[in-house]
């Protein structure tokens, strides 16, 4: 190796003040520079065009297996559900069940019940522990004309607003419609709890982990229906599949007047509810 | 050839650093991501099977418990899954043997979850004012004295 430095430093002094005519096509570009910048954009070019390249070679593969194997195909099934709050009575049963069967932290609920007492003279809204224990009279300053439960739960939108602001990609829809946490992934942010309009999800404070109803994925893939439709005494709740042409969700929410939680919001929820008063939001 | 060598200089710190990128994202993004979306997929796979359904259904204790299903079916209770006042099934029965105790819930409070009258409930369910439809002390089993908690006649 010879030495370097010295002419290196000799080869600065002739050279004209180095930022002049950077393209000018007058002066003969310094050949450094003009290779430099061809030997750049060619590396930067070629990084591009392999990142490019792996993504789509990860995401463009047509024939993915669906993840349940043989058993389920997530495909031929899009789940829905229907809350006619009319049938309600308030005893908090799906509460517990959810809890039961999904082992949901003390002091968090996935699924709650929400009572409204209402009159002209004003409203009342309680939903003590989320109903799990079912709901006590209680005085009210005001004649209540109507009064009624509405159970509520994560709404399943098929335009999320939490997994829109998920920053590592640990909440997802599923191709048969189920918004999900991916707990192995989840850093705990919190972004996805705020973002949720209806309140859907919380910090599991064991795992720090976003968490939320899952439709009781683990039951649904095995042709169960979630726990809280198990146990509701009253058929208030009802799961069903939209693919299945003669399931009774899906008449429902084909013939009847259904609405949704805060359809201005444009989340578009497959929650659906029957008789839904303006009261609620 | 004195002005390649910054070039190689460069060129060379450029491919440490995209290689340093190529490794840490083979390491950091998991494998399944992206095959269905930005999630790992595999994750899908673990949902369904995260835990085993712990509810049954009523029909499930009619095999060891015969005459309080029969019962249960054709009293008033019948949309009452049996879960919902003991537990689930998997609490008390796995892979087919009695694995633990199912808890008997026999106090009042049982029952005034659903039945006492408060705001809120449709009219046309059965409920009754505690206070008024129990006229002797109101505690414990009380509401047992009078009805069956399988097949309730009112
Ligand atoms: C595999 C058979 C089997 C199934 C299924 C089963 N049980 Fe039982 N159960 C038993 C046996 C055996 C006993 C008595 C042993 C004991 O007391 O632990 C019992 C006892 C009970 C008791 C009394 C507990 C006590 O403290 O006296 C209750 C309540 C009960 N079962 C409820 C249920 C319900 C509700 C279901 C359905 C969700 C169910 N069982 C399903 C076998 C079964
Ligand atoms: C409305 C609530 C309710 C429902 C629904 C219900 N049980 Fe019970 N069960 C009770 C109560 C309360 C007792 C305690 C009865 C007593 O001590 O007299 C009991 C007791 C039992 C016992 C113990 C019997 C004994 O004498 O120790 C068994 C077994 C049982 N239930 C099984 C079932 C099964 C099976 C079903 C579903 C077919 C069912 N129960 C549904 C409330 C319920
Ligand atoms: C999970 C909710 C739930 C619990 C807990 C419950 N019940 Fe019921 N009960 C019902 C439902 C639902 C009906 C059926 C109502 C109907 O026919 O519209 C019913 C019906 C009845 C009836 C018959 C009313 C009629 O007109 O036929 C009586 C009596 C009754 N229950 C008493 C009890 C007693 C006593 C207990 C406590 C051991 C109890 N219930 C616990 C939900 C419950
Ligand atoms: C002293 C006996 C007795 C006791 C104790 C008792 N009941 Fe009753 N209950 C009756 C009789 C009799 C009826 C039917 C006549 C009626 O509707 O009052 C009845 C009816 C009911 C009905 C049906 C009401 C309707 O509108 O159809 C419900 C619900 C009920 N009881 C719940 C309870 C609950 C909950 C308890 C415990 C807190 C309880 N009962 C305790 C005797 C009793």
């Amino acid at each position: 190796m010879d030495h370097a430095p010295r002419p290196l430093a000799s080869t600065r002094s002739p050279s004209p003040p180095p930022e002049a005519p950077a393209a000018g096509a007058a002066t003969p570009a310094d050949p450094g520079r003009r290779d430099f910048l061809g030997a750049a954009f060619t590396i930067a070019g070629g990084a591009v065009v392999l990142l490019a390249g792996l993504d789509a070679a990860a995401s463009g593969e047509t024939h993915v297996p669906p993840p349940g194997g043989d058993a389920y195909n997530w495909e031929e099934h899009r789940w829905a559900y229907v809350i006619d709050t009319s049938k309600c009575i308030g005893c908090g049963s799906c509460v517990r069940g959810c809890k039961a069967e999904n082992d949901v932290p003390d002091g968090f609920v996935r699924t709650w019940v929400e009572r409204y007492i209402v009159g002209p003279g004003g409203s009342y809204v309680d939903s003590p522990k989320g109903g799990l224990d079912g709901f006590p009279p209680v005085p009210t300053a005001f004649t209540p004309t109507k009064s009624f439960f509405v159970p509520k739960m994560c709404n399943h939108c098929k335009e999320t607003p939490c997994v829109q602001v998920c920053p590592v990609g640990a909440s997802y829809r599923t191709k048969d419609g189920v918004v999900l946490v991916d707990g192995k992934s989840c850093i705990g942010c919190g972004y996805c709890v705020q973002a949720c309009p209806y309140g859907s999800r919380f910090l599991n404070p064991a795992t720090h982990t976003a968490e939320k109803c899952t439709w009781c994925y683990h039951r649904i893939t095995k042709g169960l229906k979630p726990a809280c439709v198990e146990v509701c005494p009253t058929g208030t709740r009802a799961f069903g599949d939209m693919m299945r042409e003669d399931d009774p969700v899906r008449q429902t929410i084909d013939h009847e007047r259904v609405s949704i939680l805060q359809a201005h919001l444009l989340t578009e929820p497959q929650c659906f509810y029957l008789h839904l008063d303006m009261e609620v939001r | 050839m004195e002005h390649a060598r910054h070039v190689f200089r460069i060129a060379l710190v450029l491919l440490v650093v995209i290689t340093a990128i190529f490794l840490g994202r083979g390491f950091l993004v998991p494998r399944s991501y992206g095959t269905f979306g930005p999630y790992r997929a595999d994750n899908v796979a673990e949902q369904m099977k995260i835990r085993p359904p712990a509810h049954a259904g009523a029909a499930s204790c009619a095999p060891c418990h015969k005459a309080k299903s029969e019962a249960h079916d054709a009293g008033g209770h019948k949309a009452v899954s049996c879960e919902v006042c003991h537990a689930p099934l998997l609490r008390h029965v796995t892979n087919g043997t009695v694995s633990g105790k199912m808890p008997v819930d026999r106090s009042f409070t049982l029952c005034a979850r659903c039945h006492r009258r408060i705001q809120g409930r449709p009219d046309k369910f059965p409920q009754v004012i505690l206070e008024q439809h129990v006229t002797s002390k109101l505690e414990g089993a009380v509401c047992l004295d009078c009805h069956d908690p399988h097949s309730p006649k009112p």
